[in-house]
């Protein structure tokens, strides 16, 4: 608009903020893709001499690392199916109930993000050795809900609170128990936004290194905390590979369920109204 | 007689995530606390405040935090501040693109940047094939390379939410004071910059809590002392099982959030109020 415009070498600056952009975001995922196909790649040649999956098979074929994306995933399931049982109910309250202290339980829900993480984690940490759930399944998957808490009951109750209010009480005034108004009329239309919050639920959970690292040592090794050991210990090109099986996951999810997502909803999960 | 049966039930439905949020938040911070005043025979003891507020590496990793949070922070609002304008107000080709682009970082596992980003930037990497590895400053491995992997991260989440305040600014705001003939830079500061100010504390808040307390990056990239307090603390806590010393480290990166976190709520519960 008239506000670039006045610039007579708008195009050239804009031009010049574009590169810089994609460069500095995008090179370093870039160079990873190659380096993960690549076959031959010699210092300093600008880009691999030759293409392969060599890489790939050397990745699948080490136990320890298919092992950690089982594990990994096991996990991500368990701890989506745990957050949606917490929370789910909470949401549809804070949606649709009028009860005391609505507001103090509503904002309680920011201090899982009022503490620096790795200070709550250790924090947790300490709780854990008093009760002996260091190293423990049931120890790494409390620490990952800790991260869904605030999503899992915001993004679900402003899409509970979108459920048009008539078209419940028409279902209810033709007979219809509360269950069933639930699950026929509110669930569907309020899904969009549950299915959006068990998307991120389940990435956090995925993507989630710090917190195993500090309670899942050493018996629970899931991909991003395997991925520590990868960097240190690996060339680079297997690290490439395993980055790419790491964030696979989130870029098919993200896809799928692209038509639910907008720069609204992930707001909705930082902006309660 | 319902009202009284609805709140019952409103509290029975918060209950389960709200325990949730007691035992794994409120209860360990608390647990944390008082651990960082008992010594290893769960006496009252004030040294582990004293080693860490007096030890010289641990003042020194204070300091250091410290830098690496303000100039990161700084940049990462400037920077975003000035793409989130560009992305409203411009219309062309080159801003659509990047309206498409830029919150894509937000969902690359961050372990993951961080290996495509020393990959990148290291004295043999990417960066230093095209320009000669003798023409590569040397970076990744230090401060420099830790603020520029904060704004990687900061950058996208920062610009979203800043692009989300300057979107509700109404065109007609800035066409009718342009109309009596204000010029850009009072339309700013008169206009723009008031109107977005809540939005620029709540992203304030967000890169301050996230950086001050950062793990992976400063561990993987820039791990010598001084060091990061974050790691620090996992240091403290897995390496020499320093309970009492890891928890009041912890404390004080709490307090240091919750001064900036108080902001924060504050501001979103006078938000709520309004809406």
């Amino acid at each position: 608009m008239w506000y670039f415009k006045a610039l007579p070498r708008g195009k050239i600056i804009e031009f010049f903020i574009v590169a810089v952009f994609c460069l500095f975001f995008f090179g370093p995922l870039l160079n990873l893709v190659l380096l993960a196909f690549s076959g031959e790649w010699r210092y300093p040649s600008k880009l691999p001499s030759s293409w392969s999956l060599d890489w790939w098979k050397y990745v699948f074929g080490n136990d320890q690392i298919v092992h950690s994306i089982l594990l990994s995933f096991s996990i991500a399931t368990i701890v989506t199916i745990v957050s949606i049982i917490i929370c789910i109910p909470a949401a549809y309250a804070f949606a649709r109930l009028q009860f005391p202290l609505r507001r103090v339980f509503l904002f309680s829900f920011l201090l899982t993000n009022a503490f620096p993480k790795m200070g709550l984690y250790v924090a947790v940490g300490v709780m854990f050795y008093k009760f002996g759930l260091m190293n423990t399944f049931v120890g790494v998957v409390l620490i990952h809900v800790i991260n869904t808490l605030m999503y899992m009951t915001w993004i679900p109750s402003a899409a509970f609170k979108n459920v048009q209010k008539s078209q419940e009480e028409a279902a209810r005034d033709s007979g219809a128990s509360p269950l069933r108004v639930f699950w026929h009329i509110t669930l569907p239309i309020a899904a969009p936004g549950i299915i959006v919050a068990s998307i991120f639920t389940f990435l956090s959970s995925l993507d989630e290194a710090q917190g195993t690292l500090l309670v899942g040592i050493p018996d629970f090794q899931t991909m991003p905390v395997i991925m520590y050991s990868i960097i240190a210990d690996y060339p680079a090109n297997a690290g490439a590979v395993f980055s790419i099986i790491l964030t696979l996951p989130t870029i098919v999810l993200l896809l799928a369920a692209r038509k639910f997502l907008g720069s609204d909803a992930i707001a909705g999960g930082f902006q309660m109204k | 007689m319902i009202a009284k049966k609805q709140k019952l039930l409103g509290i029975a439905m918060v209950l389960p995530s709200f325990l949730s949020l007691i035992i794994l938040v409120v209860w360990p911070v608390f647990i944390s606390i008082k651990q960082s005043f008992q010594n290893e025979e769960n006496q009252f003891t004030w040294d582990n405040y004293k080693y860490v507020l007096t030890d010289p590496m641990m003042v020194n990793n204070f300091k250091y935090t410290m830098l690496v949070t303000l100039i990161s922070c700084v940049l990462v609002l400037i920077i975003s501040y000035a793409l989130a304008a560009y992305l409203r107000f411009s219309n062309s080709w080159f801003s659509k693109v990047i309206s498409r682009l830029y919150f894509i970082p937000m969902f690359i596992p961050g372990i993951i940047a961080i290996y495509g980003f020393i990959n990148m930037y290291r004295d043999n990497g990417w960066i230093a094939r095209f320009i000669g590895s003798e023409n590569m400053p040397s970076f990744v491995y230090d401060i420099k390379g830790l603020v520029l992997m904060n704004l990687w991260f900061n950058i996208p989440f920062t610009t979203m939410l800043l692009l989300s305040a300057l979107s509700a600014i109404p065109g007609s705001v800035i066409e009718s004071a342009r109309d009596v003939g204000a010029k850009k830079l009072t339309i700013f500061f008169k206009f723009i910059l008031p109107l977005s100010y809540n939005t620029l504390l709540v992203a304030l808040t967000f890169a301050f809590m996230g950086i001050v307390g950062s793990f992976t990056a400063p561990y993987l990239i820039d791990k010598n002392a001084p060091q990061m307090l974050g790691v620090s603390m996992q240091q403290h806590f897995s390496v020499y099982h320093e309970l009492g010393q890891s928890s009041s480290i912890a404390v004080i990166l709490f307090l240091m959030c919750a001064v900036v976190g108080f902001i924060y709520i504050k501001n979103m519960m006078k938000n709520e109020s309004h809406s």
